[in-house]
């Protein structure tokens, strides 16, 4: 009885990145990638996010990303691999004189490589996260997983497109579900018609008026992301909870065009560090889990080369 | 020497904050420190990792599981920065990032300064060799494939064609490549080349012609875009235009994207001049070569140009008849003497194109 009436604990999610610092961080990444003629490029990223990660803070610890640039070099020499050999039997098609085919097989094997990518990504980025040395870590199953997604993806072709509400909070629910931070787990419970009806809301009242409406559809869009996650360990549970608002994301957002537009967009930096506060200092986390009890379970994973094949196909990072 | 400070330390295995004094000895070169269960533990520098986030100053050491030591002392961290710089294993990023934001503005001119003069001198030096490599039987097949695909909706004249090649034939047109001339049933006035060698003529501007020489004018201009490859070329270059803005500026931001983009369109356009230019002076070279009255390429200029207050023509606003082309080629006609002669057999052909 007296243990879950346990009192709550306090949690303070902040981002602390200045844009000055940002600004020399992108700076050197890009002079360092273009007299390396590119192949600076998987150790700028691995520089831009460890950066990113450090200025984020839970209660004053900072979190780390211990991606290294040889760690994403070597992925970016798997996926140059892969992406060949897809184009050799394209090629290979082509020669044999049956174009169709060939397309079809290299439309295929990108297709192919989706959830494999997804899977390996957050394999290796929630490996290579930790605050306070404990690691992060997805446990998915690349098998459950891509037959899943193919499932989904196929439904999604088969209603024309309708289904594609339920396919991205499926795909959600599965990969946060699987995360876990030291012996804590997350959970998501987003629902595929719930996000249609807010798809299809928003949608209309944006054309309504006249696009103003934009802003309030990112705040619900946001808000329910945020808010149907939550975390538990044992009994115990932080739920979140999002405090933006959409005249807080319109306000960002002609701030940052203004400040992209008025720099020739050499304020990007600026951009993005006052995005990530704004973001930060509106996810509120309420519960009785105790931080200082958690325990590193998560193992190291080390392989990048899902992460460089989002990269290759500009896929975004959920989390 | 020796430093002390206080710091949290975390073991890696759990999260629990441990306050701990740490000791830095610069000599010893190693960091030590006690756990509350008394157990002592000698970091060395050249192992630990020293990164500031978040304001404060975090130390690492090992890697499966890290261990971490939170300092808010900006003095004690400085003192293990200075001795790393003096063993040397500061890496070379570090010290560039810690050269400052002047130094840092700095940067960014010279990358603007370097992505510029790429631009606007690798590119085409580039584009231009590259041309070279390509063969030219890759011109054909581009310029045959564009032509089966546009003349099936086009309106193609046998009679006037007929009376076209044949008139072509009559002229020395120094090509290379076999001609094929077709005249096609439009209003529009204008003309192209396919780099095949296909020319395609619109009546439209058949009509405004009023004389043979004008005719001779327009087949040298149009021809001298396919004896220069111009199409390749211009092909080549906005490639390579469009891969450098999109791998230099396509990872930055949209912004910079657009911009670069636009950058590009006006910088191709700047080229399609070049080669106007270009064709306009093989052009009268081709005039003279035949014997023809250059002011005919002039008069066709400024009828053209005059053109323009009626409506606006495709011809016109892909390459515009400036007031500058016209004046370039009545400077050609003052500089260079020419001689010609009535051709009567081109004056009876081109009557049969014309009607």
């Amino acid at each position: 009885m007296e243990e879950s009436l346990q009192t709550s604990t306090n949690y303070q999610l902040e981002f602390n990145g200045k844009g000055t610092e940002f600004f020399s961080i992108i700076i050197v990444n890009w002079l360092l990638t273009i007299l390396t003629l590119g192949f600076y490029y998987p150790w700028a990223k691995a520089r831009k996010l460890q950066f990113l990660y450090g200025e984020t803070s839970l209660n004053g610890d900072s979190f780390s990303f211990h991606g290294t640039g040889k760690e994403m070099f070597k992925g970016f020499i798997k996926v140059l691999l892969i992406i060949a050999f897809l184009y050799s039997l394209f090629f290979l098609f082509v020669y044999l004189k049956s174009p169709i085919l060939a397309i079809v097989i290299l439309y295929l094997g990108i297709l192919a490589l989706l959830p494999f990518a997804i899977h390996g990504s957050y394999r290796y980025r929630m490996s290579r996260t930790s605050w306070r040395g404990i690691r992060f870590g997805y446990r998915g199953d690349r098998k459950e997983f891509s037959v899943s997604f193919f499932k989904w993806l196929f439904f999604t072709i088969l209603s024309f497109g309708l289904y594609s509400s339920w396919m991205s909070i499926n795909m959600r629910n599965y990969i946060l579900g699987n995360i876990r931070f030291g012996d804590v787990e997350f959970n998501s419970d987003g629902d595929g018609g719930d996000y249609f009806m807010l798809n299809l809301k928003g949608y209309f009242l944006t054309i309504f008026t006249l696009g103003i409406y934009a802003f309030w559809w990112q705040k619900e869009l946001f808000e329910y992301y945020i808010n149907n996650l939550s975390m538990s360990k044992g009994d115990k549970e932080i739920a979140l909870n999002s405090t933006v608002t959409g005249g807080g994301f319109l306000k960002l957002t002609i701030v940052n065009l203004l400040i992209i537009i008025g720099t020739l967009g050499i304020g990007y930096a600026w951009v993005v560090t006052r995005t990530m506060k704004y973001i930060f200092e509106n996810i509120e986390m309420e519960g009785n889990i105790d931080l200082n009890l958690l325990l590193q379970t998560e193992e190291n994973y080390k392989d990048a080369t899902g992460e460089d094949v989002g990269d290759f196909l500009d896929m975004d990072f959920v989390m | 020497m020796i430093a002390k400070t206080t710091g949290i330390y975390f073991d890696g295995a759990s999260a629990i904050p441990q306050e701990i004094e740490l000791i830095f000895d610069a000599e010893k070169s190693t960091l030590v420190f006690n756990t509350v269960n008394n157990q002592t533990y000698i970091w060395d520098i050249d192992l630990v990792g020293l990164e500031t986030k978040s304001k404060n100053f975090y130390l690492e050491y090992g890697s499966d599981p890290i261990q971490n030591i939170k300092i808010t002392d900006s003095d004690f961290a400085h003192r293990i920065k200075d001795l790393k710089k003096a063993k040397g294993n500061l890496s070379w990023y570090h010290k560039l990032m810690d050269m400052g934001i002047k130094a840092h503005i700095l940067f960014t001119v010279f990358i603007f300064a370097v992505i510029g003069l790429g631009y606007f001198y690798a590119v085409p030096w580039i584009a231009e060799k590259a041309v070279i490599v390509i063969p030219e039987e890759y011109d054909s097949h581009l310029g045959e494939t564009f032509f089966e695909q546009n003349m099936l909706f086009n309106d193609i004249d046998t009679r006037k064609t007929k009376a076209l090649n044949l008139f072509a034939k009559e002229l020395n047109l120094k090509n290379t490549k076999k001609l094929k001339f077709t005249v096609v049933n439009s209003p529009i006035v204008n003309a192209y080349a396919l780099p095949d060698g296909n020319i395609v003529v619109f009546s439209g501007i058949l009509n405004t012609m009023k004389d043979y020489d004008e005719l001779v004018g327009l087949i040298g201009h149009e021809v001298a875009h396919v004896n220069h490859r111009h199409s390749m070329k211009m092909m080549c270059r906005n490639l390579s235009g469009y891969i450098f803005v999109s791998a230099i500026l396509g990872d930055a931001n949209a912004v910079m994207a657009t911009i670069g983009d636009n950058v590009n369109n006006l910088q191709s356009l700047s080229f399609s001049r070049k080669f106007e230019h270009e064709a306009d002076a093989e052009g009268f070279e081709i005039i003279a070569l035949n014997k023809t009255n250059p002011i005919g390429m002039s008069n066709l200029f400024k009828r053209l140009q005059d053109k323009e207050f009626v409506s606006i023509p495709e011809f016109l606003s892909s390459h515009p008849i400036t007031t500058d082309r016209i004046n370039y080629i009545n400077k050609l006609i003052k500089k260079n003497p020419f001689e010609f002669k009535e051709n009567a057999k081109l004056k009876k052909l081109f009557l049969e194109i014309k009607n």
